[in-house]
C-alpha cells in the first residue's frame, strides 16, 4: 500500500511538469518555444549554438519545431554532428511537385462505417392531391468510401394531407379525382457517393459535403381514399413491391454528424378506386378499384440527419 | 467533534492517501492545461495571410449572360417552360446586381388531370347536345350537370386556364459559399452557392372576371407583383462557363383553373357564381432553372 503509495505520487508529480512545456500563450514570443516560424530569421538552423532567439530553445537555431529540452534542440545538444543542417535556400530553390489533389485528405472516411439516419419526408413532390409525409428511418453500413448497403423503414399512415384543391375541382368540374394514401415503406438500397467537396462560406469556415446516389427494391403499402363512392366503399392497406431510386445530400457538421438531404422516387404498381359504381350490387369489393394497376411515382424529398458510428477513425496515411 | 478532528490528523496512513490523491489530482489538472495550452503561434509569411492564396475570382468585376430554361413544379393543370435568361454584373466576388426573365407563353402542356377533365367534359357535351330545350326524364342527368358546372366549364377548359406569359425579376444575389467538388474520384470542378432576391413582375393570363359568368370564358392578362427567391449552383466548365441550377420560388396569388371556388358562404370559402379575386389561389410557384452561364471578360483573376 504504502509503496503503491508512492508510485502513485512519482507517477503524479511527474506529470506536472509537461504542463510547463505546453504553456504557450498566443503572442508570446519564441523563447516558449512551440512555434511554427517557416522563415526565421537565421533559419539556416546550425547546429548547437548561433542563438539569435532569446531563451535556451534557440539552441536548436531558430525556425526549429519544439521547445527546450525537446525535438530536433535534443539532438543537438547531444550530438551535434547529428543535428541536421538545412541550407534553407537551397531547399526553397528545389523544384517543387505542384500538382494538388482537389481534397488532400477526405475529411470524412466513410469506410465501415455505420450511418444511422433519421429523416422527414417534408413534401411529396409530384402528388398535388395527397402529400404523403411522415418519419423514416434508415441504417446504411459503408463497405468502401464511396459503397454502402442500406435499408430503411417510412411510416406514413397519420401524416397523409388530402389537399383542399381535391374538393374544389370535384365541387367545380363535377369531376372525382381518384386519390390514395400510404401506410408504410420499406426497401433495400445500394448507395454509391459519386461527389464529394467542400465549401468555404463567408470566407471564413469550410463545410465539407458529398453527394450520393442510391437505388433498390422493397415494399409500399398504400390504399385507395373512397372519393367515387364513399357511402359503401371502404379499402384496406395492401404491400406492393416498389423499386426505388434518388439522389441526395449530406452536409457535413462534424466527422460524424451531418445534415441530409434527398429527393427519392418510390415506384409502384397502384390500384386506384374505380371511377365506375355498380348501381346494383355497390357492396361488390370486385368493382371497387380498376383492374388494371398504374405505374406509379411518390417523389420524396427528404430531410434529416446522418450519424456515423463510430464517431471517429484513423487515415491509413498521415496528411 | 474535536476528538474526531483530532483522529484525522493523526493517522498517518489517511494523511498519505490524502496527500496522494491532493497530488495525483493536481497531476491531472496539470494534464488538462496542458490539452488546453496546445495553441501554435503563427509568425513569418503564415501570420495574418488570407484563408486561401491564389484564389480564381471567377465573378468579381465581370459580366455574366446566363441563358436558361425553368421548369414549373407542382402544376395541378398546365405546366409551364420559361425560355430566358439571367443578366448581371458581378461588383465582387460575392455580390451581384442584375435581372433574371423569362417568356412562358410558348411551351405550356396540359396535366393528366387537365386531359381527364376535358374528357368528361367533351363527353358531357355531346351527351347534352341533343338535350337543349328538352325536359325528359334522359335529359334530365346531363341537363343539370350542365346547370351545376355551367360557371365553371366551358367548352374546352384548356382555354380558360391560367398561365404565365412573362416574368422579369430585377435581383441582388449573393455568393456566400463557394468550393470545390470531386465527381467520380476523377473530375475537379469548382464550384459555388449563391441565393438571389428581389420584386418579380409577372404577366399573367387567367380567366377574366365576370357576373354573372354562364358563357363567358374568355381570358384577360394582368400583371402581378411578386418576391422573388432563389438559390442555385455553379459548376465552372473552364475560366468563361459555367453550368447552373437553379431553384426558385415566386409567390403570388391567381386563379391557375378559371374555376369559381371561393367568395361566398361561411368564411367566403364557397362558390358565389362570380369569377374575381377571391378565386385566387395563392401559390408558391417553384421552378427548377437550368442554365449555362458566360463570362465576361473570358479571363478571371486571381487573388494574391
Amino acid at each position: 500500500m504504502k509503496k503503491s503509495c508512492i508510485g502513485l505520487l512519482i507517477a503524479a508529480l511527474g506529470a506536472i511538469p509537461t504542463t510547463g512545456f505546453a504553456q504557450v500563450k498566443v503572442g508570446a514570443k519564441a523563447e516558449a518555444g512551440a512555434t511554427i516560424d517557416a522563415d526565421a530569421e537565421g533559419a539556416d538552423a546550425k547546429a548547437g549554438g548561433d542563438a539569435k532567439g532569446s531563451g535556451d530553445a534557440a539552441a536548436a537555431g531558430e525556425g526549429d519545431l519544439g521547445g527546450a529540452g525537446e525535438g530536433v534542440g535534443d539532438i543537438c545538444k547531444i550530438d551535434p554532428s547529428a543535428c541536421p543542417v538545412l541550407d534553407m535556400k537551397k531547399e526553397a530553390a528545389r523544384p517543387i511537385k505542384e500538382s494538388i489533389y482537389a481534397v488532400q485528405q477526405l475529411y470524412v472516411m466513410r469506410a465501415r462505417r455505420l450511418e444511422f439516419n433519421p429523416w422527414y419526408n417534408v413534401s411529396s413532390l409530384n402528388d398535388q392531391f395527397v402529400q404523403h409525409k411522415g418519419p423514416g428511418v434508415a441504417l446504411t453500413y459503408f463497405i468502401t468510401n464511396v459503397l454502402a448497403i442500406g435499408a430503411n423503414f417510412r411510416y406514413y399512415s397519420p401524416f397523409n394531407t388530402d389537399s383542399a384543391f381535391n374538393g374544389q375541382v370535384r365541387r367545380a368540374a363535377r369531376v372525382a379525382v381518384p386519390l390514395n394514401e400510404y401506410q408504410w415503406g420499406a426497401s433495400l438500397d445500394f448507395n454509391y457517393v459519386f461527389a464529394y467537396g467542400k465549401f468555404a462560406g463567408f470566407g471564413d469556415f469550410i463545410f465539407e459535403y458529398d453527394a450520393y446516389v442510391l437505388g433498390g427494391v422493397g415494399a409500399l403499402s398504400t390504399r385507395p381514399i373512397a372519393v367515387i363512392d364513399p357511402d359503401n366503399r371502404n379499402f384496406a392497406y395492401e404491400p406492393k413491391l416498389a423499386a426505388d431510386a434518388g439522389l441526395g445530400l449530406r452536409v457535413f457538421l462534424s466527422r460524424w454528424f451531418a445534415v441530409n438531404v434527398a429527393v427519392k422516387d418510390y415506384i409502384y404498381p397502384e390500384k386506384l378506386e374505380s371511377l365506375s359504381v355498380n348501381e346494383v350490387d355497390p357492396g361488390n369489393k370486385d368493382g371497387w378499384v380498376d383492374k388494371n394497376p398504374k405505374l406509379t411515382n411518390d417523389v420524396e424529398l427528404q430531410l434529416g440527419l446522418s450519424i456515423f458510428v463510430p464517431f471517429s477513425f484513423d487515415y491509413r496515411l498521415p496528411k | 467533534m474535536g476528538q474526531g478532528r483530532r483522529k484525522m490528523t493523526r493517522n498517518p496512513r489517511f494523511t498519505k492517501r490524502l496527500l496522494t490523491a491532493l497530488t495525483a489530482g493536481l497531476a491531472l489538472l496539470g494534464l488538462t492545461e496542458h490539452a488546453q495550452a496546445q495553441e501554435l503561434y503563427m509568425t513569418g509569411p503564415l501570420a495574418g495571410s488570407p484563408a486561401v492564396r491564389k484564389l480564381r475570382l471567377y465573378r468579381q468585376t465581370r459580366l455574366e449572360i446566363a441563358p436558361a430554361i425553368s421548369f414549373t413544379l407542382l402544376d395541378e393543370y398546365q405546366r409551364t417552360i420559361l425560355l430566358g435568361a439571367r443578366l448581371q454584373f458581378n461588383f465582387t466576388d460575392w455580390l451581384a446586381i442584375g435581372g433574371w426573365g423569362g417568356l412562358g407563353s410558348a411551351i405550356r402542356l396540359p396535366t393528366a388531370l387537365t386531359d381527364n377533365i376535358q374528357t368528361v367534359n367533351a363527353q358531357r357535351q355531346k351527351d347534352q347536345a341533343p338535350c337543349v330545350g328538352m325536359n325528359t326524364p334522359a335529359c334530365e342527368g346531363p341537363n343539370l350537370t350542365k346547370r351545376l358546372t355551367a360557371v365553371n366549364m366551358g367548352p374546352d377548359l384548356k382555354k380558360q386556364l391560367g398561365g404565365i406569359d412573362w416574368i422579369v425579376s430585377p435581383q441582388i444575389t449573393l455568393t456566400p459559399f463557394r468550393g470545390k467538388l470531386a465527381l467520380f474520384q476523377s473530375i475537379y470542378l469548382d464550384t459555388d452557392l449563391y441565393i438571389s432576391a428581389g420584386p418579380a413582375f409577372v404577366g399573367l393570363t387567367e380567366r377574366k372576371n365576370c357576373d354573372p359568368c354562364v358563357n363567358q370564358f374568355a381570358t384577360a392578362s394582368r400583371t402581378a407583383v411578386a418576391p422573388n427567391v432563389a438559390a442555385g449552383l455553379s459548376f465552372y466548365v473552364n475560366k468563361w462557363s459555367a453550368l447552373g441550377f437553379e431553384y426558385r420560388l415566386v409567390p403570388f396569388a391567381w386563379n391557375i383553373s378559371g374555376f369559381d371556388t371561393a367568395g361566398g358562404g361561411k368564411d367566403k370559402g364557397f362558390p358565389d357564381n362570380k369569377i374575381d379575386s377571391s378565386d385566387q389561389r395563392w401559390r408558391w410557384n417553384q421552378m427548377m432553372t437550368i442554365s449555362y452561364n458566360f463570362y465576361l471578360p473570358t479571363q478571371y483573376k486571381v487573388s494574391e
